[in-house]
């Protein structure tokens, strides 16, 4: 942390690329500069022992994309400074910093490992399929795309009660997290169909590339990204220790993801924070092989997910993919300069969140393309506008013969 | 707070009063840091700007204009009493007319997104800050700010045909217009340039836009003595070659960009020359031969030419941030790079940085040496710690004399940077040198005419 805020020299070049700072109306505090300033005040005011002014929501209005990192002539990474912030933050227990939201979702993850308290629920949707016992992989969703459905609705929710109720009732969840289960009934029905047959177009596409798999069910655990980014570091790495438990059990060493952000903590984080870690992390495509089938000319536009290539920039399997199947093309800010869809501040920040999605959305709409192809749920979701956004699986499912 | 009510009844939602949310408009890119403002404005249209200059008028609170925050003066950062104006919602570029070869534009636009734009028509809006990524359009007219292609294109003052600004009592003025020529009195558009905001708010520019070259190629030329650059810049423009941009770096920036962008330099160079030849796809090997030859003449360790796009980018963002790849050789993470700004004489560059360097060693600081060659501009990077009273001592005593020595090399304490607050005794140095008090009671008598009040940005230029 001293590191970060000591070798910037504010220069404002990660504004620039800082997905929040439009959405937040320009108020600094809210893009990536704001953040390093704010979190060199933080680290002044803690190290003088000193109050702590509410200074937090700077910090977890940060989507964690990373992009300020490619912009910074002195290697700072803002992302990193709200992150290592959350978790001075957390670790000071100071309440009154403390996002209310962020500690129910820690609670109730620790207590169901799920953070909607859903666990038992996310495998509905692969009732009826056949999994091999003892694989070669094991199949780990994440619960992520099961996820979406129920935090779409609880969004609503908090809208129509503003953010004064919603933020204490998500106080009192945290102290008593089993009554996440009154929130946890509020879940978009037709969203959680279309994100069913998501996973079971993965599964498809995992089959007809001869791979075997096995799958937890009921007993498959939430990754823990939320502890990990909300700064709860110290209940992450036990949380960690015990999803790799989980993951150990099923007897296969290689685990395949079918959403970045599990895919990118699996292989970059869970090393750091559990013990000899020794499982071998997939995403999904790196496994599948596509029919030959015809390239088709259809102009789709691929909306790169941030942990792919900013948080592990040299990973591109998804686009390579689709690329071989028709004509993705990508939007004016792509690359590491792609911008954040504005998913991760849904629960904390809708309404910026909500901003965030809408600029991105109409530069991947801007570039003429047919589709817009989203390889990550969270994306999925805050792009889905129009009936022009389809998830990676289901678009190469749609191309598959017969 | 006294004003709050009515500062929310002009901007409605546009206005900051949180003093935690306030924290980041008390820095820009200076050292300096501001005091707490009354509020941070953010205003979408002229008319909240309007009834905001004409309420600060009324009310004697006094008024800083923000662009992107770039300042290494301390232009755009609040004093006692202000109100921090942002432009940032001001970001759109209105019109682009390659014929008539101006574009009319927002004061919050950032200059790398104007010439992204541009750059699909094969047009170019010169003016390149080293922070042309986060440096606005407002904010470079305001500081009359350079670059490296100021070899080539003059600085933003060649570039600025009109502006709409909004007068300290609420007023809304244009001057100059879209035309290439116009001789109507005074030029008012001048005075604006350069200001730092001192005189009124911009809130639209007519700035000039001009045809990308049609090819260009670089030399890269390493030399043992910056008397051999000097020269060797001197030999090439008396021939009749103008560089796109001419650069010089010191070893000790050399060392720096090697650390932080694992960038490789021969050994045995105290200097190196960045020098971009713009020309036609026919001539350009021609013309880069040409210049090449002038440089070899001088004997250079190492010399090599470029045209691949992508290794010119890397050179090129390699300068543009070697400010602050110099963090990576401080000796402590309290330590900052406090960044100099003076212009003399192209020909006589060689003979101040010697000066400069001598200086330094006397003083017992570290001092990095790169700038813009062409035009004589001087960037010399002071490393100081500002929790060591003696550090920075040393570091005022150096600043003085950098401005010394531009002055009696023809120059000025300022190239490109502005005045703000860091050298408004600088500035007085200069009007001495050139026995010209008259020219400061000029601007006072000025500034009075246009902001009697003295609403804006005071405490900026001179007090």
């Amino acid at each position: 942390m001293e590191n970060e805020v000591g070798n910037c020299i504010n220069c404002g070049f990660c504004e620039t690329v800082c997905p929040t700072l439009d959405p937040a109306g320009f108020s600094l505090w809210k893009g990536a500069r704001g953040r390093v300033i704010m979190g060199r005040k933080l680290l002044d005011e803690t190290r003088e022992g000193n109050p702590v002014p509410h200074i937090s929501d700077s910090f977890y209005s940060c989507l964690d994309c990373h992009a300020c990192l490619y912009v910074c002539p002195a290697g700072v990474n803002a992302g990193k400074v709200s992150q290592l912030s959350r978790e001075i933050i957390t670790t000071s227990g100071d309440r009154k910093n403390e996002n209310p939201y962020a500690r129910m979702i820690v609670e109730v993850t620790e207590k169901y490992g799920n953070p909607l308290g859903v666990r038992s629920r996310s495998a509905g949707w692969a009732e009826g399929i056949h999994f091999d016992g003892k694989a070669e992989y094991l199949l780990y969703t994440g619960n992520m795309f099961q996820l979406m459905p129920y935090t779409k609705n609880l969004n609503s929710a908090r809208k129509k009660i503003g953010s004064l109720l919603s933020n204490f009732m998500a106080s009192r969840v945290a102290n008593h997290p089993s009554l996440i289960r009154l929130l946890s009934r509020m879940r978009d029905r037709e969203m959680e169909q279309k994100n069913y047959g998501t996973l079971r177009n993965i599964v498809k596409l995992l089959r007809l590339s001869g791979i075997s798999f096995s799958y937890l069910g009921e007993r498959e655990p939430y990754p823990g990204t939320f502890i990990y980014d909300l700064g709860y570091i110290e209940k992450f790495k036990k949380y960690a220790n015990y999803v790799y438990s989980i993951l150990k059990e099923s007897g296969s060493r290689k685990i395949i993801t079918v959403d970045p952000h599990t895919y990118e903590l699996l292989k970059n984080t869970f090393p750091l924070y559990v013990n000899n870690f020794d499982l071998e992390i997939y995403y999904y495509l790196d496994l599948v092989r596509m029919p030959s089938i015809e390239r088709s000319e259809e102009k789709v536009v691929f909306h790169e997910p941030c942990h792919f290539v900013l948080r592990d920039p040299k990973y591109s399997k998804p686009l390579q993919v689709l690329s071989e199947t028709t004509n993705a093309v990508l939007a004016k800010r792509s690359g590491n300069k792609t911008r954040c869809c504005g998913g991760p501040d849904e629960l904390i920040f809708p309404e910026l969140s909500e901003k965030a999605s809408q600029i991105r959305y109409d530069e991947l709409k801007n570039t003429g393309a047919k589709y817009i192809i989203t390889a990550c749920p969270i994306c999925n979701v805050n792009l889905s506008k129009e009936k022009r956004t389809m998830e990676i699986a289901d678009y190469l499912a749609s191309k598959l013969p017969g | 707070m006294q004003y709050t009510e009515a500062l929310r009844e002009i901007l409605g939602g546009n206005a900051i009063f949180d003093p935690v949310e306030k924290i980041p408009y008390l820095t820009d890119a200076s050292a300096f840091k501001g005091k707490e403002p009354i509020a941070v404005a953010v205003p979408e249209t002229v008319d909240e700007i309007r009834r905001l200059l004409a309420f600060c008028d009324s009310n004697k609170i006094f008024v800083v204009p923000r662009g992107g925050g770039t300042s290494l003066t301390g232009a755009s950062i609040p004093l006692d009493n202000f109100v921090v104006l942002s432009m940032a919602k001001f970001n759109r570029i209105i019109s682009i007319s390659p014929a008539d070869r101006y574009a009319t534009v927002e004061p919050g636009v950032r200059l790398d997104d104007l010439n992204e734009k541009l750059a699909e028509i094969n047009f170019i809006y010169p003016p390149d800050p080293a922070s042309s990524m986060a440096a606005t359009v407002g904010g470079s007219i305001s500081t009359n700010a350079g670059g490296l292609r100021a070899s080539m294109y003059g600085t933003t003052k060649e570039w600025i045909l009109g502006l709409e600004v909004v007068l300290p009592n609420g007023n809304v003025m244009t001057t100059g217009g879209r035309v290439l020529k116009r001789s109507a009195g005074y030029d008012l558009t001048a005075l604006f340039i350069g200001a730092e905001g001192t005189l009124g708010v911009i809130t639209k520019a007519f700035v000039k836009i001009w045809p990308k070259p049609e090819a260009t190629g670089r030399i890269l030329a390493y030399y043992d003595a910056i008397e051999k650059v000097g020269l060797a810049i001197k030999n090439v423009k008396s021939v009749g070659i103008t560089p796109l941009i001419a650069e010089f770096l010191d070893r000790i920036t050399m060392d720096s960009l090697r650390k932080a962008k694992g960038m490789s330099f021969p050994e045995t160079a105290s200097y190196m020359l960045i020098l971009d030849v713009a020309s036609t796809n026919i001539s350009i090997n021609v013309d880069l031969e040409r210049t090449a030859k002038i440089l070899r003449d001088l004997g250079p360790i190492d010399l090599s030419i470029t045209r691949d796009p992508e290794e010119m980018a890397r050179i090129y963002e390699a300068r543009k941030g070697a400010y602050s790849s110099l963090l990576k050789v401080r000796k402590s993470s309290s330590q900052k790079v406090i960044i100099g700004d003076v212009v003399v004489l192209a020909s006589e560059l060689p003979a101040a940085l010697k000066l400069v360097a001598a200086k330094a060693e006397e003083l017992g600081i570290m001092v990095a040496l790169f700038g813009h060659i062409s035009d004589g501009n001087i960037h010399a990077n002071i490393f100081a710690d500002p929790d060591e009273k003696q550090s920075m001592e040393k570091e005022e005593e150096f600043q003085k004399y950098l401005g010394k020595v531009a002055l009696e090399h023809g120059g000025s304490v300022s190239a490109e940077h502005g005045i703000g607050i860091e050298k408004k005794s600088l500035l007085l140095d200069q009007f001495d040198f050139t026995e010209s008090r008259d020219a400061l009671d000029i601007m006072r008598k000025i500034k009075h005419a246009i902001d009697p009040n003295g609403i804006m940005n005071r405490g900026k230029i001179f007090d």
